[in-house]
């Protein structure tokens, strides 16, 4: 399968400071690929490297064959792109925001406006009285609005409401069905785990693993926080796919995986007083599996790390470096 | 594309050109009103001026009477209110599209089209030498043209030639103050730097024209140069400096365009 986008050792510090180390990774024509990783990972960067915004320490990028930094304008005119914190000027409209948008991408002035009226967004209000989720949709009516075949997207639902977080859904899969590649960062698993084919998890500037999203351990995982009006030690929560997460006092997280009958069958006969279950966020799942080793985690479908092909055991060798240190 | 991004920066320029339009043309207009009067009284201006040094006074712009056209414009606007409007006008609009619009992040929209960088920096050299040129013009013109309904009798041709000169030296601190701010991805610095820089080289020119033994620092003095009363009185430029403040601004502006090709946008 053709790649939309390669990186190849792609290593970017700023100064002292490191943004992202020795990325190799290919994103395939046609597919939504996750990035995904906590704040502070390296997604940004890597964003801002695809665009050319900023220049590859090391390695380099390509995206469509073009290469990001030499190509950059070019690269950009094949890209239709979303800021994690767009910044728009608060004097104009979104109306006057989008079809400047739309001049500097050579797109009919008014391209934009189908796209605003399906997202609601009341496009005759300066920018600095919107609210951030309004601000936001001028962002997702940019991104989609043109003919581009590759979007990349930083964090697209933040300040989103829910209905429109499931409208920007449809807009991927709609992308999608048109043969578009999408490139979507985020820090929300459950998002990339309803939009993308494919996720590369990356912390502390380093990819760990690129799978399948079926083969997320989000996909399977639960959070379970207790209250409980009595004490009880924690081998009352030793059972398999249970991992307590944090303990302080009667407050007790969980991480859960699979089956969650025996855990609720465990509960009812503990003292508890209170009890959330949440999908996990990519927080927790860093805590309760990349950081604590999970023996039975999915093998990797597509592992690269540090320039290093997949090792054909299914031991991710992200997962061995992170054991390691 | 570049005309979307041009349009667009002309109107972001049209409140700080506003304002600066209102101070220039009212203040020139009231020098201008005033000029008959001091033309009038110039026996007494002048033998009031003698109480104080010449020197002195030669370094606020006044070698001469105050009857002079020349000498007028410039102790009152060419190195007085020229250079601060200049230098505002010219830091605020030199550093905004690189330096602040990355530090803000809007710089990401316009450069995630097709634009090349080159492209953008163009622009905005366009937008400083536009507006340096409409403020020079109407700073000039207001003291002229008002100069003619009170009867001032103003000669249009050298004040013509003075308005090029300070829209150069109004470009040459644009040129400066991009420089730095493209170099420092920072307004305040390249503000700081380039403001600071025109202060000192005013105080440079004044203490080298009081002090004569200290007169190699008022050549150090950007202000020494282009200046309007001889332009004014001559009714010819100063090819020579006209050509040196030319390849400043073009180098300064050339290398910053070069060094925002090449530089990261992450303030």
């Amino acid at each position: 399968m053709i790649s939309a986008i390669e990186f190849r050792g792609l290593t970017k510090f700023y100064g002292q400071r490191r943004g992202i180390v020795d990325l190799t990774a290919d994103v395939r024509e046609g597919e939504v690929f996750g990035f995904l990783g906590p704040n502070g990972a390296g997604k940004t960067t890597v964003i801002r490297l695809m665009l050319g915004f900023i220049r590859p320490t090391e390695g380099h990028a390509t995206v469509l064959g073009r290469d990001v930094w030499t190509s950059s304008a070019a690269v950009r005119s094949s890209i239709a792109y979303l800021s994690g914190e767009p910044a728009y000027l608060g004097e104009l409209t979104a109306e006057e925001t989008l079809r400047f948008m739309c001049r500097v991408r050579e797109l009919d002035a008014d391209t934009w406006r189908p796209l605003a009226e399906r997202l609601d967004l009341d496009a005759r209000v300066p920018i600095r009285k919107l609210s951030r989720g309004n601000r936001q949709k001028i962002g997702v009516v940019q991104v989609f609005m043109g003919p581009e075949p590759l979007l990349v997207m930083d964090e697209p639902t933040t300040g989103l409401d829910p209905l429109m977080q499931r409208e920007f859904l449809h807009l991927v899969a709609e992308a999608r069905a048109e043969g578009r590649t999408i490139f979507l960062s985020s820090h929300n698993l459950s998002e990339v785990e309803r939009a993308c084919d494919r996720a590369a998890i990356v912390r502390e500037g380093r990819l760990v693993e690129i799978r399948p999203v079926r083969e997320l351990p989000g996909d399977h995982w639960r959070r379970v926080s207790l209250v409980l009006g009595s004490a009880a030690p924690d081998e009352a929560f030793d059972l398999p796919g249970v991992r307590i997460v944090d303990r302080a006092g009667d407050e007790v997280e969980l991480m859960v995986r699979g089956d969650a009958r025996p855990v609720l069958a465990r509960l009812i006969r503990l003292d508890v007083r209170d009890l959330t279950i949440s999908t996990p966020d990519i927080e927790d799942v860093f805590l309760g599996y990349y950081d604590r080793g999970a023996p039975d985690a999915p093998p990797a479908e597509n592992l690269v790390v540090g320039g290093r092909t997949p090792e054909p055991s299914g031991q991710t060798a992200g997962r061995t470096e992170e054991r390691t240190r | 594309m570049i005309a979307a991004l041009l349009r667009l920066e002309l109107r972001r320029t049209r409140l700080l050109v506003g304002w600066l339009l209102l101070l220039v043309v009212a203040y020139s207009a009231i020098l201008a009103i005033v000029y008959p009067a001091i033309r009038a009284n110039a026996a007494n201006l002048d033998l009031s001026m003698k109480a104080y040094p010449k020197d002195f006074m030669a370094a606020f712009g006044m070698e001469a009477s105050l009857s002079d056209p020349g000498v007028y414009y410039t102790a009152d606007i060419g190195i007085l209110l020229w250079p601060v409007v200049a230098a505002i006008a010219g830091i605020a609009l030199a550093t905004r599209p690189t330096a602040v619009d990355t530090e803000r992040g809007w710089i990401e929209t316009p450069m995630s089209g097709h634009l090349s960088r080159v492209a953008y920096a163009l622009v905005s050299v366009v937008v400083q030498a536009l507006t340096l040129a409409v403020l020079s013009v109407a700073t000039v013109g207001a003291f002229v043209g008002v100069g003619a309904l009170v009867g001032a009798n103003l000669n249009a041709g050298p004040f013509a030639l003075a308005a090029f000169a300070a829209w150069l030296f109004g470009c040459a601190i644009a040129s400066v103050a991009m420089l730095i701010g493209v170099a420092t991805l920072n307004r305040g610095v390249a503000a700081g730097i380039t403001a600071g820089g025109l202060i000192v080289m005013y105080v440079f020119r004044i203490v080298g024209t009081v002090q004569p033994d200290l007169g190699w620092l008022a050549n150090l003095s950007a202000f020494r140069y282009l200046y309007p009363t001889h332009i004014i009185d001559m009714g010819t430029l100063p090819w020579d400096e006209v050509l040196g403040f030319a390849v400043l601004t073009i180098a300064a502006w050339g290398i910053a365009v070069a060094l925002f090709r090449q530089r990261d946008l992450v303030a």
